[in-house]
């Protein structure tokens, strides 16, 4: 049994010769070969992978700047509705206070026309008894009462006219 | 019965015929040398067209499966300890791990011979991995530096006579591990193997035969598992102590 722990020299050489050739030949026409492959394979699939990756980069950019720009639109937006919204209610405040003020200075003005009719009213109506109390003067002096009766009457009439001419201002 | 004349024929080699010597040493034609022969021409005829197939682009079940065991060995035993540089090495190492791969395995084979059962083997095999470490040491740092890395730094100098065949006999101590470790693990499954058939013999009864074959049937799953556990672990220890060699720790 002590063979069993005894290296045989020449074993040991044909062992390296073995394994030399192996490593030679595999190397050269099997690993060389499947690993290329499989290197190249990674490669691609890391290529893949970082592209993906990229891609997916500039889609989640490009849907932020997207969601931006609405969120923009919408800010504009409500400001000019809010400025409309203004504008409207000052037009508004700016017509009322117009017609207001129409109606004050058309009422006014009616008013101003009734007085001035009044007046030439009472100023026709003044004309009208004068000519009337002629008349009427005129009517009893033809009567031919005495002088002095007429005179007293006429002087009488015209006081009387004065004091209801004074009367009606 | 003689155990030990069934043992040894078990175990050790035989020589069909030796070619003459020359300064000493004959190369023999044996069971084992054939075994290595077999093995290395399986691994020709199984990897080459893989590869080649691999080149082609075409990818099957076969190319798929070699890949997945050459990426186990690149990303968990070469890449790890070798670093990057070790892609370099990398066929050495998965030409190394299927290589004691399929001689463990052959030792399964009815007729066949476990090769590195044989400690001639297991030795050469040993010193080729001491070899790839001197080599691949001397190579990633040049040969004065590795020799002047061999040894820690910050030693004092009177210590440098001492430590320096020390860390040399280290290096030797850890290739010959790799070559017991290896031959070891092979031949004792075949002995516990031989000794439960010898069982049978040894009580010179029938009832004990259901009990031994069923406990060789046993190691015998157990071996075809430490046959791969020993060609990981060969080629582990290889590319750690390869490792060290290249990138010496400061």
């Amino acid at each position: 049994m002590e063979k069993l722990l005894n290296p045989d020299t020449g074993l040991m050489i044909w062992t390296v010769l073995t394994f030399a050739v192996l490593v030679f030949v595999l190397g050269r026409f099997a690993w060389k070969p499947l690993l290329e492959s499989l290197a190249a394979r990674e490669d691609r699939i890391r290529a893949d992978v970082k592209a993906a990756e990229e891609a997916r980069l500039a889609a989640e950019k490009m849907r932020n700047d997207y969601q931006d720009q609405l969120a923009a639109v919408e800010g504009k937006t409500r400001e000019l509705i809010a400025r409309a919204q203004a504008e409207a209610d000052r037009l508004r405040e700016d017509m009322v206070k117009t017609a207001q003020g129409e109606s004050v200075k058309l009422m006014e003005k009616t008013r101003r026309q009734m007085e001035e009719e009044q007046r030439r009213l009472v100023r026709e109506l003044r004309t009208e008894v004068a000519d009337l109390s002629v008349a009427a003067a005129e009517k009893l002096l033809r009567q031919a009462v005495d002088k002095s009766v007429k005179e007293k009457f006429v002087r009488q009439a015209l006081s009387d006219f004065d004091k209801m001419s004074k009367d009606i201002h | 019965m003689n155990f030990t004349e069934i043992l040894e024929h078990h175990l050790l080699d035989h020589a069909y015929f030796r070619l003459p010597a020359v300064a000493g040493v004959s190369l023999p034609v044996s069971k084992h040398v054939v075994m290595l022969w077999i093995a290395g021409a399986l691994a020709v005829l199984f990897f080459v067209p893989v590869g080649l197939a691999a080149r082609a682009g075409r990818r099957n079940t076969v190319v798929g499966m070699v890949e997945a065991v050459a990426v186990f060995v690149r990303d968990e035993i070469v890449l790890p300890n070798l670093g990057e540089d070790g892609r370099r090495y990398l066929p050495y190492f998965l030409s190394l791990f299927f290589f004691i791969l399929f001689c463990n395995l052959l030792g399964m084979v009815p007729f066949g011979a476990t090769a590195t059962g044989n400690i001639a083997v297991t030795a050469a095999l040993a010193l080729t991995t001491f070899a790839m470490i001197n080599l691949a040491g001397m190579r990633a740092q040049g040969v004065g530096p590795y020799v002047k890395n061999l040894v820690p730094h910050g030693l004092p100098v009177w210590l440098l006579p001492l430590m320096f065949p020390i860390e040399i006999l280290g290096l030797v101590t850890k290739s010959f591990a790799l070559c017991i470790r290896l031959f070891a693990n092979m031949i004792a499954g075949h002995i516990v193997i031989l000794a439960f058939m010898a069982l049978i013999f040894l009580f010179g009864s029938v009832l004990v035969a259901p009990v031994s074959v069923a406990a060789a049937v046993g190691m015998d799953l157990l071996e075809i598992f430490v046959a791969f556990l020993q060609a990981y672990i060969f080629t582990l220890l290889s590319a750690i102590f390869i490792g060290a060699a290249v990138h010496p720790q400061h």
